[in-house]
């Protein structure tokens, strides 16, 4: 099985001085496969993109590509291809400069370098753009050219570190197909960081969620929504995030009393302990106005937002509980209203380990 | 009201620059002035006679030929020295950042504060137990050289700082070596900024006087510069002429100063890059 896979991670640690950036990280990635990694800024996510691409040297732990072992090698040994948040574009260079400069330092003949840039020129709309100096073009085509570059060398693995967040909203939901439908077709291994949990969630096969150096969990995106490790995650990944509510677990687990005026209790897809401070996870899509009594809570509207499309109410003490509708009521704040609950989609969490029930 | 200002601005700063480039005026009207009317009182800011012969003369007695040529070799010597070794001293000091750089550029802004005067003595006895004084214009060029480099290598760590590391990290990943990505990537960016200060650095040691009156004792071999110092004697009266030397000496500079200057403003204010 091990040839399968591309990038082995071992026990992985960093170290910048006194500060600890990455622990113990154990990561396998399957060739052929689109990983996301993910985490809020600070989290590590850039450092673990930047130790594979071998411009950060690790501190401890082994790192493979394609079973050998890469600690030690430098970057152009190692034959990741890179595309950087800001581009980093040769500013120099035209852009058939910019797609060939790899393949000149493999001393490809330059006919044939040029014929393999004009490929993926093609393929990827820059062929009008060849001979045009990077700051003569948009954003959009910059962050081509940067793609291209990455495509025209082949390489094992594409290392994406926050390719899309220079650009406009609607760019960038089409640059996410763009990328995925690129991975697809070239087969290739991909390895993508970003803060943004929806490109996380939408591209990769598998999301890797980073918080302080540690990975807090990996899996299938749907995995990581449905079943999420840690309240962390359950707070990352969705949008809008999830709602959390102190609550206690009634005398046989099969229900839980929330912190919320009256106490209302809501049943449990699955029992828990009896007896226990837990923090309830409601997440705003899975909560439905019923006027039905089954399963729910009342609480006060304070706030209506409505996009025409979805509509996002604000509810509770503090507005703080968040609820997705795909319909329109007819409600204004300071009604009360019912909110009911699948009991399969209360997830549970421990207060202070903060680990899923 | 602010156009009026504009003009007054720009009528104070006509008159600080006449001020400051009257000197160079008379300068270049005395050289042409005949002996007689130097001396006149009051002074003629425009010479009645021109004498234009006296620039062949000066060039011909005082075989100038030989002190520009010297002035030349140093200040040639000291600007590919200084740009050989500055450049990549520079590149790190601008790369890396820790205790100990923070100590190396103290001590290269410290090496700029001593004066060439207070220098030239150990240097003098350094460079004769090395036997260097046999080759005294490269002693000399060696001298400027340790001189000029703090102010080139401020100038040019600031340029390349201006280069973004991930552009260098691009052509790691692409398949560079770190020299390699140095050359291809960096250097070219920082190509503006590394020319400009290689000229100025030139027209320093052009210039120099110091260590070259000190070390070079030999006529055949000294510079521009103590040639016209050597021509400056107690008693003399041949002011004419020696404007007339010191027209010939300063002029190409001059000159290629301000066929220059924009891209010497330009190099050192901008990131060179954009």
């Amino acid at each position: 099985m091990t040839q399968n896979l591309q990038i082995e991670l071992t026990g992985v640690d960093k170290h910048y001085g006194g500060f600890h950036a990455l622990k113990d990280i154990n990561l396998s990635i399957p060739n052929g496969s689109f990983v996301a990694l993910v985490g809020p800024s600070g989290c590590g996510k850039s450092t673990l993109l930047r130790s594979i691409a071998g411009l950060e040297s690790i501190t401890g732990g082994v790192m493979k590509i394609t079973d050998e072992v890469v600690n030690d090698m430098p970057p152009r040994r190692r034959d990741v291809a890179m595309v950087f948040q800001s581009y980093a574009l040769y500013p120099h260079m035209k852009v058939i400069d910019n797609l060939t400069y790899s393949l000149r330092l493999k001393k490809t003949p330059k006919a044939q370098a040029r014929k393999m840039a004009e490929e993926v020129a093609a393929t990827i709309g820059l062929e009008t753009l060849l001979d045009r100096y990077p700051r003569e073009l948009s954003g959009g085509q910059r962050q081509r050219v940067a793609m291209g570059r990455a495509i025209v060398r082949r390489p094992k693995v594409f290392l994406f570190d926050e390719p899309l967040s220079n650009l406009d909203a609607s760019l960038r939901v089409h640059m996410r197909k763009e990328i995925r439908a690129l991975h697809d077709r070239l087969g290739a291994t991909s390895v993508y960081v970003t803060h943004d949990q929806i490109e996380a969630m939408t591209m990769a096969d598998h999301v890797v969620v980073l918080r302080a150096g540690v990975i807090e969990q990996q899996g299938a995106p749907l995995d990581l929504y449905d079943r999420p490790a840690s309240k962390f995650v359950a707070g990352f990944i969705g949008s809008p995030a999830m709602n959390f509510i102190p609550g206690r677990t009634n005398g046989d687990g099969t229900s839980v009393d929330l912190a919320l005026d009256g106490q209302p209790t809501l049943r449990l897809g699955r029992p828990a302990a009896a007896n226990q401070d837990v923090i309830v996870g409601l997440r705003p899509e899975h909560l439905s106005m019923a006027s039905t009594g089954d399963n729910n809570f009342a609480v006060r509207v304070g706030v209506i937002e409505s996009t025409g499309s979805t509509t996002y109410v604000g509810a509770g003490d503090r507005n703080d509980i968040t609820v997705v509708l795909s319909d329109r009521r007819n409600i204004s704040v300071g009604d009360r209203v019912q909110l009911a609950i699948d009991p399969d989609k209360v997830h549970l969490f421990d207060p202070i380990t903060e680990a899923a029930l | 009201m602010t156009r009026n200002m504009n003009r007054l601005y720009l009528a104070l700063a006509i008159i600080f620059a006449l001020v400051y480039l009257f000197p160079l005026y008379w300068m270049y009207v005395t050289a042409i002035k005949s002996g007689s009317e130097i001396f006149s009182y009051p002074p003629t800011f425009v010479p009645t006679d021109p004498q234009w012969g006296v620039f062949a003369h000066v060039w011909e007695i005082r075989d100038m030929g030989r002190f520009i040529w010297n002035s030349l070799v140093i200040a040639t010597g000291t600007m590919v020295l200084v740009a050989t070794l500055g450049t990549g001293c520079a590149y790190v000091l601008a790369r890396y950042r820790n205790g100990w750089i923070n100590l190396a550029l103290f001590l290269v802004l410290m090496l700029q504060v001593l004066p060439a005067s207070l220098m030239v003595t150990p240097l003098f006895v350094g460079f004769s137990a090395l036997g260097l004084l046999d080759y005294p214009r490269f002693a000399v060029i060696l001298a400027v050289t340790a001189k000029a480099m703090p102010f080139f290598v401020i100038l040019v760590r600031a340029t390349f700082m201006a280069v973004p590391a991930e552009l260098e990290e691009a052509a790691l990943v692409d398949g560079n070596s770190r020299i390699g990505a140095f050359w291809s990537v960096v250097l070219p960016l920082a190509r503006n900024g590394v020319l400009v200060s290689a000229i100025l650095i030139f027209m320093q040691a052009f210039g120099e006087f110091v260590y070259s009156k000190s070390i070079i004792q030999d006529v055949s071999l000294q510079p521009a510069s103590v040639g016209l110092n050597a021509f400056m004697g107690p008693n003399t009266v041949e002011w004419n002429n020696i404007m007339a030397y010191a027209s010939i000496y300063v002029t190409p500079i001059l000159a290629a100063f301000v066929l220059l200057q924009q891209r010497i403003v330009a190099g050192l204010t901008s990131g060179a890059l954009k």
